[in-house]
């Protein structure tokens, strides 16, 4: 039981005028279904942004599952997104690998309205490998901010979404085995390793951060999917790899994605940066993977956006729903005017072929101007699907 | 072996990642009489531009590029301090940084390389600098350029901070600005004080040699 969410709910029960036929939830989930919806979801990943647009600062909330969890409800009572992203950020990932002593070396928040900054734990694929032989993970749990911040603050969006009566679904985060293998060694080490050391090697490192992310999908079994959790993305690594990588140590991300899919009916998966399409193919055959965010074309592949847009949806065909538009650059830079041009190209291309949902490739910078946010969700509602 | 051959085998050893045989190739080849500036320019700088090509055309992809490109280090490293400092074929130096808050390193990993094989000599600053770094280093290494490691929304929009320190300090008329990374845009760059920007290290010389009215 939470204050702020009780305040909250009391504040927006029942008292909040609908928008368009369905529900935020039903909204999004029959996108993911690839079912016909009223208009198309718009569900901006603004896990970073909603805390400087809520007004506080990235400081102010680090300790502060409270005001984290004001935020992401405010935002959301604000702007009515089909989803509430909750704050997730690197710290939440690594510093249970990390005794207390030495975490202040790995983090230093950057400013009041940006990114946290880590550098590595393990410099060489022994050291990696031997962190995750001995569990240091788990050694180290306990007073880590998985524990302090994260849980306590999915607990406390999870509660909202519950006594909202599920209207409006809560994102969950989990990063995949490949994100985790590049992280904790920083990727260009990784990406290096994959030519330079022994394939068996790689790949007994890589299964151990299969192993450690299994396990620690019982913790979400047990706290998220228990506490009404539905949807969850999946970060991706692998963002920067050739075909031949992916052939060789990808499988680990689709023996994961399988058995998240398996707990939580709307999975999708965030595949930022440039896109081999490759990946996307790999992705997209994904067994229940119902939706995937990606982002800009590969490196030296020549297509225009609308193009790019058509290309991937016609490969989601009847598997995924579509989540991209506007890049998170013309969010930031571009004029609004822009902004509402191409989530309408991103949608025009898209729903011939598949569902689409708008959502930009990756998070929202903190930067981004409220207008432009405003211009995404106001675009798309505009648009009535027939 | 003819001077063509070991100018070959250099530019060969690049793009085959060839770490454990790239230092006995830039001996030999010095050996044969090949004065630095050839072992670099057509040798080693020749492989990297072929890993560029192949980068573009999806031939290979950043994991060979990186160790593409730690090989052409190792030569470089050997063939750098035998080179003449008024050495024609340098039409710049630039000194290259990752602008305060960022830690994405892959990018300047590429671009280091890259812009040495094109004449361009890079005094790496490191990551997640203070602006007074580059203010030092100016004044320190007198480059003609600063590239500015950029490769998030946030970090690229402090670009403007950056810059406004540089022109504090006095030196912002000796040297162009370019930034570079995934998220940039020229035009914003402008905006902000610098020269231009660039989210492709190869465009990015041209754009170089431009602003040092080398194009
Ligand atoms: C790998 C990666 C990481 C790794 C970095 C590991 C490392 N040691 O480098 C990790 C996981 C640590 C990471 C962390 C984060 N990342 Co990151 N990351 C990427 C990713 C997927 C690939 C970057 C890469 O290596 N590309 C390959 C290189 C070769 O390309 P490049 O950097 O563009 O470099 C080329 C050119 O730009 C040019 N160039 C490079 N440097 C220079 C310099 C000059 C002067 C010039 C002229 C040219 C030039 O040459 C290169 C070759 O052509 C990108 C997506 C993308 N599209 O690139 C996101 C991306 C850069 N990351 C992003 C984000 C948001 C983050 C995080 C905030 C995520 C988080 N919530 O924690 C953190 C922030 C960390 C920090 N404070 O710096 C966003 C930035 C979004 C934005 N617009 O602001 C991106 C763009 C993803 C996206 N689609 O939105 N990331
Ligand atoms: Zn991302």
């Amino acid at each position: 039981m939470s204050k702020i969410v009780d305040q909250w709910v009391e504040r927006l029960k029942g008292k909040l005028p609908p928008v368009g036929e369905m529900t935020h939830w039903e909204r999004l989930a029959a996108a993911m279904d690839l079912k016909k919806t009223d208009m198309v979801p718009v569900a901006p990943e603004l896990d970073y942004w909603q805390i400087t647009y809520a007004g506080y600062s990235h400081k102010e909330i680090y300790n502060d599952v409270d005001k984290t969890t004001d935020a992401c409800i405010k935002t959301w009572a604000d702007l009515r997104c089909d989803a509430i992203w909750m704050y997730i950020d690197i710290s939440h990932q690594i510093e249970n690998f990390i005794p207390a002593e030495k975490r202040p070396e790995h983090f230093i928040l950057r400013g009041d309205k940006d990114y946290l900054l880590f550098k590595p734990i393990a410099h060489t694929l022994d050291e990696a490998i031997a962190l995750y032989e001995t569990k240091a993970y788990e050694r180290y749990i306990n007073d880590s901010r998985a524990v302090t911040h994260y849980t306590p603050h999915m607990l406390q969006l999870l509660e909202f979404q519950e006594k909202m009566d599920r209207q409006v679904p809560v994102i969950l985060g989990m990063a995949t085995p490949t994100n985790y293998a590049e992280t904790v060694v920083e990727v260009q080490n990784f990406l290096r390793w994959m030519v330079v050391e022994p394939e068996d090697k790689m790949r007994h490192y890589l299964n151990l951060c299969l192993q450690e992310r299994l396990a620690s999908l019982e913790f979400y079994r047990e706290y998220a999917a228990k506490n009404g959790c539905q949807f969850m993305c999946l970060f991706g690594g692998a963002r920067t790899w050739g075909p031949k990588h992916l052939d060789k140590f990808a499988d680990v991300d689709r023996i994961f994605a399988e058995k998240v899919a398996e707990i939580f009916p709307y999975t999708f998966w965030h595949h930022c940066g440039h896109n081999l399409p490759k990946a996307l193919d790999m992705i997209s055959a994904t067994r229940g993977v119902k939706g995937v965010q990606y982002d800009m074309p590969y490196y030296g592949q020549t297509v225009t956006w609308p193009e790019w847009f058509e290309e991937v949806a016609r490969k989601f065909h009847g598997k995924q729903c579509a989540m991209n538009a506007p890049t998170t650059q013309l969010a930031c830079h571009g004029t609004s005017q822009q902004v509402s041009e191409m989530v309408d190209q991103f949608i025009d291309a898209t729903l011939p072929h598949t569902t689409a949902c708008i959502m930009p490739g990756c998070e929202i910078d903190s930067f981004t101007p409220v207008e432009n946010v405003k211009a995404m969700i106001d675009t798309a509602r505009a648009r009535r699907i027939k | 072996m003819s001077q063509t051959n070991h100018i070959e085998k250099l530019a060969t050893a690049i793009e085959a990642m060839d770490m454990a045989g790239i230092s006995t190739l830039v001996k030999d080849a010095l050996a044969a009489g090949l004065t630095p500036a050839e072992v670099l320019s057509k040798g080693l700088s020749e492989g990297m531009r072929r890993v560029g090509v192949k980068f573009n055309a999806g031939e290979v992809y950043m994991p060979e590029v990186l160790v593409a490109c730690d090989v052409y280090f190792a030569g470089l490293n050997i063939v750098r301090p035998l080179l003449a400092t008024n050495d024609e074929t340098i039409i710049g130096t630039m000194v290259l940084g990752n602008i305060h808050g960022d830690i994405h390193t892959v990018g300047k990993q590429v671009a280091m390389p890259v812009f040495e094989a094109n004449g361009i000599r890079v005094i790496d600053l490191g990551e997640n600098l203070n602006d007074n770094v580059f203010v030092e280093a100016i004044k320190k290494h007198k480059p003609q350029l600063v590239g500015l490691g950029t490769y998030m929304t946030s970090t690229f929009m402090h670009t403007a901070e950056t810059v406004r320190v540089i022109t504090e300090a006095g030196l912002r008329d000796q040297v162009k600005i370019i930034c570079g990374g995934p998220a940039v845009d020229a035009e914003a760059a402008r905006r902000m004080g610098a020269d231009d920007a660039a989210d492709d290290a190869w465009e990015a010389v041209e754009k170089i040699k431009k602003l040092l009215g080398r194009a």
